[in-house]
């Protein structure tokens, strides 16, 4: 079958891709993680975009490895280059023994000391789309056709992929005529490269995996967990959630509304969520902070609203298409007042689908607001995930009651004091469960009530509610060695970085355990005293200049070894050198 | 058939003569005359004075934030469209901190009847100005008088495709519930804007003023409320405040748009997870 000889087996690639906005670069590099995915390959993409639709450099990574992976990788060994530019731009990055196709012949200009290990091609993909189509549009098929080359990928496998693409959309002429790019661009490349060049892959079975993204993962959560109204703003990166629902809603008899600004959105869930459906929105940073005041209203009028946060580059507009983890607190110390909420974050694509079906069951069982907490890198870049287990999809609404429990109710009172400070929850509409939802301090039956026994007495009932949460939150996960002296602690997309780290510093000895925090709020307390006791050093991993995550388990856990802050804040989420490193120095 | 006080849950505690005392009782009256069931209703309100209806009127109430009323009804309209709901609001409320949402529900239609409470003046607040205060106007907030101009709530309804626009006043009761009748049977959003003296705050715009410088156009045989260029016209008068029903014409419902059912309401659908459908719309993650 394959075409090289057989080398060491790879196990990790990454292929660069790189031009700027509106080349195609992500549509190419989707294609291409698709195929390796198909392949049974893990993968993990890796977008570098700027603000704006066109003219202005981009570049997207596509990694692929037979092993788990999570997040992108030190190296590497593959560029695409839409333009000389885009070489000059990123040939540094470049492994020796790497691969660069330019379209341009403008890389013989390149100093030698930059070229040095890597082999130059140029590969003219616009003039020969223009040559052979007459349309530049297919300079992104010959691309792939290249690159399929240099992989060793199976063809019949990407002609299926181009099948599903644009049969059905564009009809058989056009899938004919990408498949002709695809084989003129393997030509090209088996003219082009030596085999001492090739990056063979080995083929794994597939196993009806998934590729697709955090927001896609929270988006199918969602639907997955009954939600059926969803308002929202535009916003990067957090736009992709509402797109995918709102093309899949409406089977399901739900609507999604674009609001005037996230004021609107949030109160609108808010209104939607008192009244029966499960509600949603979704955000970042800046739209974050317009929520706020609907939030704590959320939490005073103990309505049950799920909120999706996807970090991007702060503060102010920041960097709008970058990743960040800089809003860590935001929503576990933000808007006015005290109010239970709840504050969970996902490491994986499973989480992202698993934490949101939880968000919703938590809104509704605690009678709280609850914040999935994620970032660019994972809502928007693509990764392999097992297929959700929709059958573990459970439901629970907590204490909402029927039309006939409501009826059998003598004197309904909304706020009633419990126990666990969660009260029955009758909905408008129903007969004899008339009530008030107040945002100013209430009696049980939720007229405004200024006294002063009562407002200790419901505010303790609200706050109480959080106890009862604390048994039915996400736990966090410990990975690699539970007894070493090295701890690492860290919360959402950093994962891929630290666990590779991980297994970097166990080649040479040094063994470290890894906290991953999947609820922030209420803090896990407890679980992370555990985990602080016996470590030597502890880090703290997060993507933000001040060290977010470090000040929230400072102020939580009592008795708090020093942690160690290793952060970044360029924009760029972690590669796991930049923790095997900080670690290796520490340990020595 | 119900009656007055079946709508009466508790007597106001706003100040002697405040027109708020007006427009609940032409609520009440409105509410008689359609048989309004309390328990199928929803009153949200926003923060000022007004605020406090939900005490004394029996319904289901939302009391949120200040300006925010209206997109929390609009949450409960779209995920319940069976419930009539009435939203609640002051100028301040309405035109200031909520101007934003009030122009854009406007243009949605969506199916709430919107009282705005319009005092001229911040009155929970002990007395600043408000977007309709007079240019001019001394408060504790200009002492030297208002800088700012005002501006109107109907004209801006209007503008931004409202289908229904009526104004009352609170010292006319009976023509009040007549135009909140109108409103309650109107498809999609009605706004009524009330006139309704502070006592307290506002002691230029009190009743005499407003009685002297308001015109019924529900008395004017001449005009049409179909015609936007008339409506228009009248709103921009300056002699006369135009009263009555303004404007009002025949737009599909923003929940008859938006929904994909509008007989199973969102929220009150029972919840499962549908496995097949969901398995296939995986598929498109392969």
């Amino acid at each position: 079958m394959t075409h090289f000889k057989k080398q060491t087996p790879i196990t990790d690639i990454s292929v660069l891709i790189a031009g700027k906005a509106g080349d195609g670069v992500l549509f190419t590099g989707n294609v291409l993680a698709r195929i390796l995915k198909r392949q049974g390959w893990e993968v993990v993409t890796c977008r570098d975009f700027p603000s704006n639709i066109r003219g202005e450099a981009t570049s997207y990574i596509v990694r692929g490895s037979p092993d788990r992976i999570f997040g992108r990788g030190d190296c590497v060994e593959i560029l695409l280059a839409f333009d000389c530019q885009a070489v000059f731009r990123h040939v540094k990055t470049i492994s020796p023994g790497g691969v660069v196709f330019c379209d341009g012949e403008g890389v013989a200009a390149m100093p030698d000391h930059l070229k040095s290990g890597k082999m130059f091609h140029s590969l003219l993909i616009r003039q020969l789309a223009r040559e052979n189509f007459a349309q530049e549009i297919y300079k992104n098929m010959i691309a792939l056709g290249a690159l399929s080359y240099v992989l060793d990928l199976e063809m019949e496998v990407i002609q299926q992929i181009i099948g599903e693409m644009f049969l059905r959309k564009k009809g058989q002429d056009i899938v004919a005529k990408n498949v002709q790019a695809l084989m003129l661009g393997w030509k090209k490349a088996e003219e082009l490269i030596s085999d001492s060049e090739c990056h063979a892959l080995d083929r794994a079975p597939d196993e009806g995996r998934l590729l697709l993204s955090g927001d896609e993962a929270i988006a199918l959560g969602a639907l997955a967990a009954g939600c059926r109204f969803f308002a929202a703003y535009p916003i990067c990166p957090a736009s992709e959630i509402w797109q995918w629902l709102a093309l899949y809603l409406p089977e399901f008899n739900g609507t999604v509304i674009q609001t005037e600004d996230e004021i609107a959105a949030m109160n609108m869930a808010v209104g939607a969520a008192y009244a029966g459906a499960r509600a949603m929105t979704a955000t970042s940073g800046p739209g974050a902070s317009l929520m706020m005041e609907a939030f704590s209203l959320a939490g005073m009028a103990e309505v049950p609203v799920v909120v999706a946060h996807v970090q991007r580059v702060g503060p102010a507009t920041g960097m709008p298409t970058k990743t960040e983890q800089s809003d860590v607190n935001q929503w576990i110390f933000g808007s006015h007042g005290d109010f239970p909420r709840i504050v969970l974050a996902p490491g994986t694509i499973e989480e992202c689908f698993d934490l949101t079906v939880r968000a919703f069951n938590l809104a509704e069982k605690y009678q709280c607001p609850v914040v999935l907490m994620t970032e660019l890198d994972m809502g928007q870049n693509l990764r392999t995930a097992p297929r959700f287990r929709l059958d573990q999809v459970l439901l629970d609404r907590g204490r909402l009651l029927t039309q006939d429990e409501l009826l059998r109710i003598a004197n309904f009172k909304r706020y009633a004091f419990t126990p666990d400070g969660v009260s029955p929850r009758a909905l408008p509409g129903l007969k004899n469960g008339l009530h008030m939802v107040e945002g100013n301090e209430h009696d049980e039956k939720g007229y405004r009530e200024e006294d002063p026994d009562i407002r200790i007495r419901m505010m303790d009932k609200r706050m109480k509610k959080l106890k009862a949460a604390s048994k039915d939150l996400m736990a966090s996960k410990v990975w690699g060695d539970p007894k070493a002296k090295l701890g690492i602690i860290s919360a959402g997309s950093t994962l891929g970085a630290i666990v590779e780290a991980q297994a970097k510093l166990a080649e040479k000895g040094i063994k470290t355990k890894f906290l991953q925090l999947r609820t922030l709020w209420p803090f896990p307390v407890r679980e992370t005293g555990k985990f602080l006791t016996g470590c030597r050093r502890v880090f703290v991993v997060e993507n933000n200049a001040s060290g977010q995550l470090s000040w929230l388990i400072k102020s939580q856990v009592e008795g708090c070894p020093q942690l160690e802050n290793i952060l970044k804040y360029s924009s760029i989420p972690f590669k796991p050198m930049d923790i095997s490193a900080r670690i290796r120095r520490a340990a020595r | 058939m119900r009656k007055k006080e079946d709508y009466h849950l508790e007597d106001p505690t706003w100040c002697r003569g405040c027109g708020l005392f007006g427009v609940f009782e032409a609520l009440k009256r409105a509410a008689v005359a359609r048989d309004l069931d309390p328990e199928q209703t929803v009153i949200v309100t926003g923060i000022g004075c007004h605020g406090r209806l939900n005490n004394y009127f029996r319904a289901y109430g939302f009391h949120g934030l200040h300006g925010r009323a209206l997109p929390v009804a609009t949450g409960i309209k779209l995920c319940v469209p069976g419930l009539s709901v009435i939203g609640v609001s002051g100028d301040g409320d309405a035109y200031s901190i909520g101007q934003g949402h009030f122009i854009h529900t406007v243009r949605r239609n969506v199916g709430i009847l919107y009282l705005v409470i319009n005092n001229r003046i911040y009155g929970l607040t002990q007395g600043q100005v408000s977007p309709t205060t007079e240019l001019g106007f001394v408060s504790i907030s200009t002492p030297f008088g208002s800088k700012d101009f005002p501006i109107d709530g109907p004209t801006l309804a209007l503008a931004a495709g409202g289908t229904m626009i009526a104004r009352g006043f609170s010292g006319n009761v009976a023509h009040l519930a007549g135009l909140l009748g109108k409103a309650f049977e109107h498809r999609g959003f009605s706004l009524v804007e009330i006139l309704s003296p502070c006592v307290t705050h506002n002691k230029v715009n009190t009743y005499d003023w407003f009685r002297e410088n308001i015109v019924n156009l529900d008395e004017d045989p001449g005009f049409q409320p179909g015609d936007r260029t008339e409506a228009w016209k009248r709103l921009q008068d300056p002699r006369k405040i135009p009263i009555g029903l303004i404007y009002r014409e025949t737009k599909p419902s923003y929940e008859e748009l938006v929904l994909a059912g509008i007989q199973r309401p969102i929220g009150r659908e029972a919840l499962g997870v549908d496995v097949p459908r969901l398995e296939k719309i995986m598929e498109k993650f392969r």
